[in-house]
């Protein structure tokens, strides 16, 4: 199996925006409102890891649908990644039963 | 064409004299309840292009008035393509119409989608008449972003092509056909997965191919060129069966009689493909190498050679 290279590598900033289809602007300021925390690099250029884009398009996908500003829809993402991580937990902790039925 | 009739407000659940506050209200509950990044269920991205397609008619009252002018009676799912009253709507004959009329449609990625009804009404595509739901929209119907992600292949995998699987950081997976005899820096293209348009057709993805050097080859056009280490004595006499790296395994080759560092053995069609249904071809490069450390009886029979040969690599033809 091929793997991307890209998965291992961090993003640059121009490459984030690119893959998330938004003007690097927009992401700087995202960055700004804390919807992603740089995971290296320099403070002139940060690098992000290869699920920023998928998370940047969320947030403005819930801006958008959901009428929310941008605050509000980086708060929603999180919530929503928090609330993944407890269903994955609970699925955990549930009983199984793969009997046949 | 049959075109099924969409009961927008039943959709929002709203009754027909619903005002823009309610209609809005019960969109953004509804949205909420479906939207595809909060609702894992299956049929939660269809229902959220229903809404989405409903609150994108009943919220503009020029759409809104349109749309009621088809009559009260219609239930979901009705042929409306034949009725008496729809003289002024154009489902796809290709005269006149509301053909140029787009629309503001501001589903996002997962509300592109519209209704054959919808465009049998208001067209295809979006402008931004009727204001629209968040910002950042330029009112023109507009093809998604094209995205570009690496795969990186070995120089074998890239002569020899074939279906890979390929997962991208977003959670999207692919098969994808890699043509063989790929090139480093080479685009494959998978046409409309890239960004979604507004109103136009998605981007593409394209997957630039990164080869990964292979230390044994040189590759130059469609040849390949490998180092062929050999020892003095197949130089000199020759040597049957020597084995040379390929990229599909090895091949051995003959080493001919006063072999000399940087002759070239051709391998016919060893190379890398061509993309025409040709090879390139394989050139082993003679290396002689020399043992760095010598047994007494290999000292020996050198020596003796040094004084029985009267070859010198140095005089002049």
């Amino acid at each position: 199996m091929i793997t991307l290279r890209a998965t291992d590598q961090p993003l640059e900033l121009q490459v984030l925006a690119s893959e998330a289809g938004l003007h690097p602007d927009l992401v700087r300021r995202l960055v700004r409102l804390g919807a992603l925390d740089p995971t290296g690099g320099t403070r002139a250029g940060p690098r992000f890891t290869r699920d920023a884009p998928a998370r940047l398009a969320r947030v403005m996908r819930l801006r958008r649908d959901l009428a929310l500003n941008l605050a509000g829809a980086i708060l929603a993402g999180e919530l929503l990644d928090r609330i993944d991580l407890l269903e994955q937990r609970l699925r955990r902790y549930e009983p199984h039963d793969n009997r046949p039925r | 064409m049959a075109v099924g009739f969409r009961d927008y407000y039943e959709t929002l659940g709203v009754d027909r004299g619903a005002s823009e506050e309610d209609i809005r209200r019960a969109y953004r509950r509804l949205a909420r309840e479906n939207h595809p990044d909060v609702n894992k269920d299956p049929g939660a991205e269809d229902r959220f292009k229903e809404i989405s397609e409903a609150y994108e008619v009943l919220r503009d009252p020029e759409k809104r008035e349109k749309y009621d002018r088809l009559g009260q009676n219609w239930k979901a799912g009705q042929d409306v393509s034949g009725a008496s009253g729809f003289e002024g709507f154009d489902f796809g004959s290709g005269a006149g119409g509301f053909r140029d009329v787009r629309m503001d449609f501001g589903g996002g990625d997962f509300g592109g989608d519209f209704s054959d009804f919808f465009e049998g009404i208001f067209g295809r595509g979006r402008s931004g008449f009727g204001g629209g739901r968040g910002g950042g929209r330029n009112g023109f119907a507009s093809r998604g972003q094209d995205q570009v992600a690496e795969i990186e292949v070995s120089l074998a995998d890239a002569a020899k092509g074939g279906k890979r699987k390929i997962s991208l950081a977003d959670g999207r997976d692919y098969e994808v056909n890699i043509p063989a005899g790929v090139r480093d820096g080479q685009r494959i293209r998978l046409a409309g997965e890239g960004g979604s348009g507004a109103g136009g057709p998605s981007g593409d993805l394209f997957l630039r191919v990164r080869v990964r050097p292979d230390p044994r080859f040189d590759l130059e056009g469609n040849d390949l060129y490998v180092d062929l280490p050999v020892t003095p004595w197949e130089a000199t006499l020759g040597a049957d069966g020597v084995e040379v790296p390929t990229l599909d395994g090895n091949a051995r080759v003959r080493v001919p009689p006063g072999s000399s560092c940087g002759r070239q053995l051709r391998l016919r069609g060893e190379g890398m493909p061509d993309g025409r249904g040709g090879r390139g071809d394989l050139y082993a490069t003679v290396q002689i190498k020399v043992p760095k450390e010598l047994s007494p009886r290999e000292r020996e029979q050198f020596e003796r050679l040094a004084e029985v040969s009267s070859f010198s690599p140095r005089s002049r033809r």
